[in-house]
């Protein structure tokens, strides 16, 4: 039977090959979103991985600068049930050019370096260290764009920087940073005594919402989020945007689609009176559904195939070009390449059911007496 | 010829509706062939006789009566399992002839064995071998488009004879050929007489049903006296 279901999708080679076009695009769609949105994921499951142990404090009006000070991490510090806490700075690496995927300057007290970037280890060199001024740890992205060695010297906002330490491939937004130490930060960038965030670090056994809590409560003019908080928010983030993405491609997935229905039931119609001719010989309902649902299926296959492919190479040469500036956009995963295949299978199909029902349903004689 | 009756038709009609006015295209036909016996419709056109094909040939549903063919009322089997008797029990030539034309001579005859679970290796053998008897076997691979209209005449008869039916239905099957054509073609439905199958022919030939067992002639849908 498959044999003739082939003859069938490439007797009409234009209109298969345009039907299968439209099935590729969508489905190239969706491998594009797919994996920028999959990459997104994996970034944020990994920074958080990474981060997520310690409570965020932020002023309570804005989160760059401005509220926070010095003076803020030793009242954290003293609220009962923490541990350790520390205050630091972010900001963009190139200004103009921050954002998501962007590399970033992290200025970090050179005391708790090692501690703010637990648990990544280093490929070479060493943390911070107290005393050090214009020494920085960069991201394995920053060194492999500016092609950096321990040793080499990088200019951050106008200054130089000796390299003395490369973080270990991480798959996380630490990447694309660059640690200084956080005095040297707030000079360059005109911070003063300001912070961007405090991380506050529980003692053991304290539960970390509380404390959180605590810690609002008893340092004025601070909102915090825990643990549990920013993960319930990155996930929503996550999802929010996944939903974006995902839907624009389902959407250019299902126009696909819909040009698979009107092939087939074009193609359905001309061939009305050869499923009479089948149906005199003894063709079952069956027969006639498989060999409708099959040239659809393959054409869906088909779709699927170069919409991967096609969608593959666009990302990858995307990330090849990104990578040169420090960033990494698409993410392809076995699980994005079964969905997209299995869609692309299924958008066929069903959109191949209503031709092949009515393909099916025809009597011999009303289908003899076709054209 | 057999004795045994191989096809019974009992007060068959068939009414078809033309918007809210009822057609009466059958009325109440009563027929019985021997096995082995070839027999002609014949009448006018719109007479009804390719009615009573498609009817006896299971491809359209009878209003009312009775087709029972090798002893199975097939007006009472359920639409499932029409498939099964179309297989099994009759072939079928047309006389546009039918054939598909993406597939070559032997393709289309191989085609009809395709759903009685035949293997592929008997389904060409047998579909050469039924090509070759109606001395078409230097155009097995040749296109419908590629041969005359009584080659591809032939071939459709070679498609009917291909899953060994009781009864061959042919529908003016010597409507669109030559002379010559002509008595090859009822050559091949001797020799099918000959072998016990059944030739049911429509026709408007008068040639064609002096060579057949008897004749049975419709007139407005239903058998003249």
């Amino acid at each position: 039977m498959l044999d003739i279901i082939i003859r069938n999708a490439t007797q009409r080679k234009v209109r298969t090959g345009l039907t299968i076009t439209g099935i590729a695009l969508g489905i190239f769609a969706l491998v594009v979103m797919g994996a920028m949105s999959e990459n997104f994921n994996q970034t944020f499951e990994k920074s958080m991985s990474l981060t997520s142990e310690s409570i965020r404090v932020f002023p309570e009006i804005g989160v760059f600068g401005g509220g926070l000070t010095s003076g803020k991490v030793a009242e954290v510090k003293r609220v009962p049930g923490v541990k350790d806490a520390y205050g630091l700075i972010t900001t963009s690496f190139e200004e103009g050019h921050g954002g998501m995927g962007g590399k970033q300057v992290m200025g970090i007290p050179p005391e708790k370096s090692q501690l703010a970037l637990n648990p990544v280890k280093l490929k070479s060199g060493r943390f911070l260290q107290p005393g050090d001024k214009y020494l920085t740890v960069v991201g394995t992205s920053i060194a492999g764009e500016f092609d950096l060695q321990v040793g080499n010297k990088i200019e951050i906002h106008d200054k130089n920087f000796t390299v003395v330490g490369i973080m270990e491939y991480t798959g996380s937004f630490f990447d694309n940073v660059a640690t200084i130490p956080l005095e040297t930060a707030q000079d360059l960038y005109n911070f003063d005594n300001s912070l961007s965030t405090i991380f506050a670090i529980a003692q053991e056994g304290v539960d970390e919402d509380l404390l959180a809590k605590r810690i609002e409560f008893s340092v004025k003019g601070t909102s915090t989020i825990s643990p549990t908080e920013l993960r319930e928010q990155a996930s929503q983030s996550l999802l929010i945007f996944s939903v974006i993405t995902i839907s624009s491609a389902l959407l250019a997935a299902i126009i696909g689609g819909l040009s698979v229905m009107n092939t087939m039931l074009m193609s359905v119609i001309e061939r009305t009176r050869e499923f009479g001719i089948l149906k005199a010989m003894g063709a079952e309902t069956k027969d006639i559904l498989l060999m409708t649902l099959g040239e659809a299926a393959i054409m869906g296959v088909a779709g699927g195939l170069f919409g991967i492919g096609l969608g593959s190479a666009l990302t990858y040469a995307l990330n090849s070009w990104l990578s040169t500036k420090g960033m990494f956009l698409f993410l392809i995963t076995p699980r994005l390449i079964v969905v997209a295949m299995l869609f692309a299978t299924i958008i066929g199909m069903v959109s191949g059911l209503y031709p092949a029902y009515r393909a099916a349903k025809m009597s011999p004689m009303e289908a003899l007496r076709h054209g | 010829m057999d004795d045994s009756t191989i096809l019974e038709v009992e007060g068959l009609s068939k009414t078809y509706m033309q918007g809210k006015i009822p057609v009466h295209a059958l009325r109440g036909v009563s027929l019985s062939v021997k096995k082995g016996e070839m027999v002609a419709i014949m009448g006018p056109s719109g007479s009804g006789k390719s009615t009573l094909m498609a009817l006896v040939g299971c491809l359209e549903k009878a209003t009312s009566g009775k087709v029972i063919i090798d002893g199975v009322n097939v007006t009472d089997v359920p639409e499932r399992r029409l498939p099964r008797i179309r297989r099994e029990k009759l072939g079928f030539v047309f006389q546009h002839y039918n054939l598909l034309t993406a597939l070559s001579a032997i393709g289309n005859v191989e085609l009809a064995m395709r759903f009685s679970n035949v293997s592929k290796r008997e389904r060409l053998d047998r579909a050469q071998s039924l090509l070759e008897n109606l001395g078409l076997g230097d155009r097995l691979k040749h296109k419908p488009t590629e041969l005359s209209g009584g080659e591809q005449q032939r071939v459709s008869i070679a498609r009917a004879m291909a899953n060994r039916p009781a009864i061959v239905l042919a529908d003016e099957p010597t409507g669109e050929v030559d002379s010559k054509t002509r008595d090859a073609i009822i050559g091949i439905f001797e020799s099918l007489r000959a072998r016990g199958q059944t030739v049911i022919i429509v026709t408007h030939d008068q040639y064609v049903a002096d060579h057949c067992d008897r004749t049975i002639r419709i007139i407005d849908g239903g058998i003249a006296d």
